[in-house]
């Protein structure tokens, strides 16, 4: 049943997320174009809401009312605006903590099934599906012609620092 | 190995002058002792060793998705960003578990794991590698051995990290490293951990050539999702908000990935593992 709404969700190829809807969570600029320097088609104040066309990389196309246009993926959410505090997971996370740990795992419909706490703090280990996992593993060839394959080009990149706190 | 010879080979020639310099041996020892504790840096096999077994455990928790097709993709994706990164040598393993939960997790030594739950909400192998990336990161920084030394006795690092390997076995030191290990999962690690393994997951994911947003967009995806979805319980219990960490990851990513914008996200590769497998299906 699960996997009906997971499925429902509508995910496609080429428009994940498509008519859902998201909403900002800064004041940004509605693009002609899915460049920085394109045409402004519109101002988006904060917690506009708009409808998600596509994604591309990070873009996101929308319609704002009757204006289509792109914005930056990061600066949406998906979701109702309207909803209070969206960052829904620190009130609803909390909700989780309680539930959670007062818990038998009442929060999870059928009960121990699958993954738990439960599990993960009386475990039980599973050396044959070690010996077939380490089965599964590839080597540095294969890794690299699969790379080849897809032509996706090795770059160079440092990694980020630390934000200033 | 070597540290004891020496402590041994030291002992035996200061042993006949003891009583002159009036040592105190019980203090010698305990000096040595403390010097190695200092050093409780797991060398790679022990954290290979450890790993596995952390691993064997999380397996025990939720069986592997039993379809060799996704499991060898996952495996050449993830063995493909692993290439990218300081330690392309380690044993690396990728695994998908046959759970609804969506989750992803990593154990030392280069264990990775996701959830047959989180892959169905995938749209992208963008997606994928960037959430294999963050898993691989936090192999690369060691955060989950540094939680395990955190929490344990320095006895029992000392003696987990002196024992020889062939002695591991039973090795009830091991055992209950293990064990904390396995816990981890249920706590979570610092926050800073997952901000951390965020920034390095998008950089590894642009060096092995794919679109650099992938993980944010699988942060949003989840973030879309309805909280109250109890596959999502455990993953908010043991990660900070999704909103927190997209909103971090846009500040940093504004600049430096401009250049990378055009990289490949490999959509209809993954759609047609995944959908052969029962774990997505085609859009109408």
């Amino acid at each position: 049943m699960r996997w009906l709404i997971v499925f429902c969700l509508g995910w496609s190829v080429f428009a994940a997320h498509a008519g859902e809807a998201a909403y900002t969570v800064r004041a940004t600029e509605l693009k002609a174009k899915p460049f920085s320097d394109a045409a402004t088609v519109a101002s988006l104040a904060e917690n506009s809401t708009v409808e998600v066309l596509t994604r591309q990389s990070s873009w996101m196309q929308v319609k704002s009312g009757d204006t289509t246009g792109w914005v930056k993926m990061l600066s949406l959410r998906l979701g109702d605006a309207a909803a209070p505090k969206k960052s829904g997971d620190s009130g609803l996370g909390a909700l989780f903590n309680v539930a959670a740990t007062g818990g038998s795992g009442s929060t999870v419909s059928t009960g121990v099934r699958g993954l738990s706490e439960e599990k993960l703090k009386n475990p039980q280990p599973d050396p044959k599906a070690l010996e077939q996992l380490n089965g599964y593993a590839t080597d540095e060839k294969a890794a690299r012609r699969f790379g080849k394959s897809g032509k996706l080009s090795a770059q160079q990149l440092d990694y980020l620092p630390a934000p200033a706190k | 190995m070597n540290r004891k010879l020496i402590a041994l080979f030291f002992l035996c020639c200061i042993s006949s002058s003891a009583s002159a310099f009036d040592l105190d041996f019980g203090k010698i020892i305990g000096n040595i002792q403390k010097a190695r504790l200092a050093t409780t840096d797991f060398d790679e096999p022990k954290e290979i060793e450890l790993g596995s077994g952390i691993a064997s455990n999380l397996l025990g928790a939720a069986p592997l998705l039993q379809n060799r097709r996704v499991q060898a993709y996952v495996n050449r994706v993830g063995m493909w960003l692993a290439l990218q990164t300081e330690r392309p040598g380690l044993p690396w393993r990728f695994g998908v578990l046959d759970d609804d939960d969506v989750n992803a997790f990593a154990a030392p030594g280069g264990h990775v794991f996701v959830t047959k739950g989180l892959l169905a909400q995938m749209h992208s192998e963008a997606e994928l590698a960037g959430v294999l990336a963050h898993e691989i990161a936090h192999v690369l920084r060691k955060h989950h051995l540094a939680a395990i030394k955190k929490g344990a006795r320095t006895e029992l690092l000392a003696e987990f990290a002196g024992e020889a390997m062939e002695n591991q076995g039973e090795n009830p030191a091991l055992i209950k490293l293990i064990g904390a290990g396995t816990e981890l999962y249920a706590r979570g690690l610092d926050k800073d951990d997952e901000f951390e393994a965020d920034r390095m997951g998008v950089v590894i994911a642009t060096r092995a050539g794919y679109d650099p947003y992938g993980l944010p967009a699988v942060l949003q995806t989840l973030q879309g999702m309805n909280p109250q979805d109890s596959s999502l319980a455990l993953m908010f219990k043991t990660h900070p908000a999704l909103d927190e960490r997209l909103g971090l990851l846009d500040r940093l990513m504004s600049g430096p990935f401009d250049s990378f914008e055009n990289q490949p996200d490999h959509a209809p590769r993954f759609m047609t593992v995944m959908s052969g497998s029962g774990i997505t299906t085609e859009p109408d």
